[in-house]
């Protein structure tokens, strides 16, 4: 009778022996989503959580990393606020927050991490490097100084953002010790990323898209327009030019001259000319009204669809100019303006470049990746050289950095406390390596007062690169 | 394996219960204190006297079965201790009072041997039936049954002011598989003939079927009475393994896999705590607050255990319900690791693997099936909680043979092992 003794003992070792397995599956499967859920209790005592590595620029300078005394701090304090962020008892922001988990100590007891420590990983907190350059950043930030606005500036080649920066701003250590409160409604201006979230009319920065659905259509830069006071769109108001008389002296002037001394008659009437639908067409090939992806974030910059400008000339006029309904994000203006330094060929801008543990194995990197084509590269040369006149004789003089051959174009737009100056750029022209936009919120005229902090960021750039 | 080696690993297992403890209280309290040593001194002396037990009154039986028992013990006292040091020390009073129980029950085999418990099989089973029935007698009696979260499965002695609360079914469960082994090392040969046939199932006589349908009866009765699934589907599986290894005939598997599903179905619908341990087993996190909140808590404890545990003391196995006792395997693998784990799980498998082989070279078969029917209970067990603990099974609350915390456990469990002892000594009897 001995003989089912067998197969009944197989089958109680097996099945102890699959409930070892089965325990191990636990770990390794579920372990993780159960490690995580909030109603784990353990997670908020587990000390290897609590250290996280640094957020470090590319030239080396550490803007977040772990208090010795608990928490987190911001060595540069304000320059970094709105990119970097913070992590306090309020909550998280910026790459604090979107980088959270990656800075964590990966050795989350877990067979794996187990495993990689056996085989001579180092599982302590990795950290995150940006391609900000904190000289850059540095000089952006001082040349906004107490204004309000934004600078962003992108290497055209990479997509990788080089200066964000966004003012006014706040200390993230105070946000940390409780002296600025993110909830407080009163906090919220300072808290804004201007460079991402603010939606303002661009302006006559604008009118670059506009000459580049006018070059697609067979329009060259030597094009000759009237060159009058003043246009009345059918069904709308007068438009005058920004000086109230001719852009120039003559009866007529090119495009190029047009872009130069940014004269709104012309391109009022070339924008009801090309018609709604190119206008649009061209404006949502520079992704207006397209979600661009960031890390932080950014708002949808925006312009009417064709069929209600097609219906309306008047909106249609004044949407050549920037102005009416369409908006822009500092950031979205800035990538316009690599995508003309790099043939027409937008990147997506990114400003994580890598996370790296502390044994310098890389866990991430972003490799540049193309956003999309914004312009055909047959009208990227005319644009250039049109914007390098804006620089070099027209609005955008002060935006110009001495023996350095910049494009760019100002803009000036109509805002209920005053207009907003705006100016983007890139160089230099032979083989451009930045390309930068300004927004100073009711700062005044574009040439005046956006391209110099233009200027005082592409030189720093320069120099640093070199 | 030589009785040096035996006495070595029981010194290891020792001191490795003496260290945890000292580990637990100087992470807990920040001082090493006397617990350590008692622990120490209690486990070597426990199972020193099994030993020496063995060595005089079954001197010929396997030399294998003390050592891994001893580990289990230790790391299970150790985390114990850990959960509650008031309830570690009382576990140091019930592991001697086990070791004298295995101790005395070798004693009293010494002469006539196993062939003592074949002759009383029907005062054995019942004793069984009795104990089985105790925790129904009312409380107030001095001799009383008591109900503790829900399951009315405790007997509660009262000696004037003091009250000693135990288990009669660990014991129950002993006494049915002596009883059992007896009765079928008799009548195995009417049970495996199959002189009918039912479809494609061999049968035989509908008379030789009364031992299942008895086994089911007393599993349900245990159910429905005690409200204790645990105990009422070991012994069913007990009852229907022993069955099939005493007549080799799978028409036994069948109709018990049979009677189990129909069981389960059955209950199932019909009482609600029962239900409530399925939707908790498949969904713990559904009623995550209420009737899944044990099983929630235990898979949070794993997953926070990795490969080597939190450490001694660095855990939180107590927010999990039934830590000492039904969970205790979930908290060790916590605090000691998947490493523990698994090496308990290992040792588990010796003690069955030993137990079986003990059952294959028995001398006859009422002392093979003794010895098959005590490995199974102690198998059995051991799936059905550690299976419940870490979501493999739905959870039916059972000790954890030799780890728990609970006196009637470890008591029955020593009992089991010097049975087990004593029917490798006779193997050539």
């Amino acid at each position: 009778m001995k003989q089912a003794l067998r197969p009944v003992a197989y089958a109680l070792l097996g099945m102890i022996g699959f409930s070892a397995i089965w325990l191990t599956g636990v770990q390794l499967r579920a372990g993780s989503d159960y490690r995580e859920d909030p109603r784990n209790i353990r997670a908020a005592r587990a000390p290897a959580d609590t250290a996280r590595g640094r957020v470090i620029t590319a030239d080396g300078v550490i803007v977040a990393e772990d208090d010795p005394a608990g928490g987190r701090r911001y060595p540069l304090g304000d320059r970094y606020a709105h990119i970097v962020g913070y992590d306090a008892a309020a909550g998280r922001r910026g790459v604090e927050l979107t980088r959270f988990a990656a800075m964590r100590s990966r050795d989350d007891g877990s067979i794996q991490s187990w495993l990689l420590a056996r085989f001579g990983a180092d599982l302590g907190p990795p950290d995150v490097h940006l391609t900000l350059i904190d000289a850059v950043q540095e000089a952006a930030v001082a040349a906004l100084g107490s204004q309000t606005g934004a600078v962003v500036a992108i290497d055209p080649r990479t997509g990788a953002v080089v200066a964000y920066a966004s003012s006014p701003g706040f200390d993230p250590n105070d946000v940390v010790t409780g002296l600025v409160d993110p909830t407080d409604d009163a906090a919220q201006d300072r808290l804004l990323d201007r460079a991402g979230n603010r939606l303002l009319p661009p302006g006559s920065t604008f009118k670059v898209i506009v000459a580049s659905a006018a070059l697609r259509s067979g329009i060259t830069s030597q094009t000759v327009f009237d060159d009058a006071s003043e246009y009345v769109p059918p069904g709308g108001i007068a438009i005058h030019n920004a000086g109230g008389g001719d852009c120039i002296t003559g009866s007529t002037i090119t495009l190029e001259d047009a872009l130069v001394v940014s004269c709104n008659v012309v391109f009022a009437r070339l924008a009801v000319d090309l018609g709604a639908r190119a206008v649009v067409s061209a404006a949502e090939r520079s992704w207006f009204n397209r979600d661009l992806p960031w890390e932080t974030g950014a708002a949808e910059s925006l312009i009417p669809g064709a069929d209600s400008l097609d219906a309306d000339t008047a909106a249609l006029a004044q949407s050549g100019l920037g102005e009416r309904d369409v908006r822009a994000t500092p950031l979205l203006m800035a990538v316009i303006a690599a995508a003309l330094g790099n043939d027409g060929l937008a990147m997506a801008p990114y400003v994580v470049d890598s996370v790296v543990a502390p044994d310098g194995e890389i866990l991430d990197v972003t490799a540049p990746a193309t956003l999309d084509r914004m312009f055909p590269a047959s009208v990227v040369d005319d644009l250039l050289t049109m914007m390098e006149q804006v620089v070099e004789r027209g609005t955008g003089r002060s935006g110009g950095v001495p023996g350095v051959r910049i494009a760019g174009k100002t803009g000036t737009a109509e805002g209920s406390d005053g207009p907003h100056a705006w100016f983007i750029a890139v160089g230099p022209i032979e083989a451009p390596t930045i390309a930068v936009a300004v927004l100073v919120e009711r700062g005044g005229s574009g040439g005046a007062v956006a391209a110099p902090v233009a200027s005082a960021v592409i030189s720093t750039w320069l120099a640093y690169e070199s | 394996m030589t009785g040096r080696a035996e006495a070595i690993l029981i010194t290891i297992a020792a001191t490795i219960a003496g260290a945890g403890v000292a580990i637990v209280s100087h992470a807990t309290t920040g001082a090493i204190t006397i617990d350590a040593l008692a622990a120490f001194i209690t486990h070597l002396a426990a199972f020193t006297g099994v030993l020496v037990a063995v060595r005089w009154w079954a001197p010929s039986a396997t030399r294998l079965l003390l050592g891994p028992v001893a580990l289990i013990t230790a790391v299970g006292s150790i985390e114990v201790f850990r959960i509650d040091p008031d309830l570690g020390r009382l576990q140091r009073w019930w592991l001697i009072l086990g070791a004298t129980i295995a101790m005395a029950v070798l004693w009293v085999l010494r002469h006539r041997g196993l062939e003592v418990l074949r002759r009383f099989r029907y005062l054995f089973l019942a004793g069984a039936i009795g104990l089985l029935l105790l925790p129904l007698a009312p409380s107030g009696w001095p001799l009383g049954g008591a109900t503790v979260s829900g399951s009315r499965l405790w007997v509660r002695l009262h000696l004037g002011e003091r009250s000693l609360s135990f288990q009669p079914g660990e014991g129950a469960k002993l006494l049915l598989v002596v009883f059992l082994a007896s009765y079928l090392a008799d009548n195995w040969r009417g049970l495996a003939a199959m002189p009918r046939s039912l479809g494609p199932l061999r049968m035989p006589e509908p008379r030789q079927l009364l031992p299942v349908l008895i086994a089911f009866g007393v599993s349900l009765l245990v159910l429905v009475y005690q409200r204790d699934l645990g105990a009422s589907l070991m012994l069913f599986m007990v009852f229907i393994l022993m069955l099939f290894v005493a007549t080799a005939r799978p028409t036994y598997l069948v109709a018990g896999g049979l009677l189990a599903v129909g069981g389960a179905l059955g209950s199932a619908a019909a009482f609600d705590h029962v239900a409530v341990r399925v939707s908790s087993w498949l969904h713990p996190f559904a009623d995550f607050a209420g009737s899944g909140y044990q099983v929630a808590q235990g898979l949070f404890a794993l997953s926070y255990s990795g490969v080597l545990g939190s450490g001694l003391g660095q855990g939180l196995p107590y927010l999990i319900p039934a830590a000492a006792t039904d969970y205790i395997f979930v908290a060790v693998v916590e605090e000691m690791g998947l490493a523990t784990g698994l090496a308990m799980l290992a040792a588990y498998c010796l003690v069955v693997a030993i137990g079986f082989g003990i059952a294959l070279r028995a001398a006859d078969s009422f002392r093979a099936l003794l010895a098959a029917g005590l490995t199974i209970t102690l198998a059995v067990q051991t799936i059905l909680i550690v299976g419940g603990v870490i979501r493999l099974l739905p959870l039916t609350g059972i000790t954890l043979p030799f780890a728990s915390y609970g006196g009637s456990s470890l008591l029955s469990n020593m009992a089991i092992i010097a049975l087990l002892a004593r029917v490798s000594h006779e193997e050539r009897a």
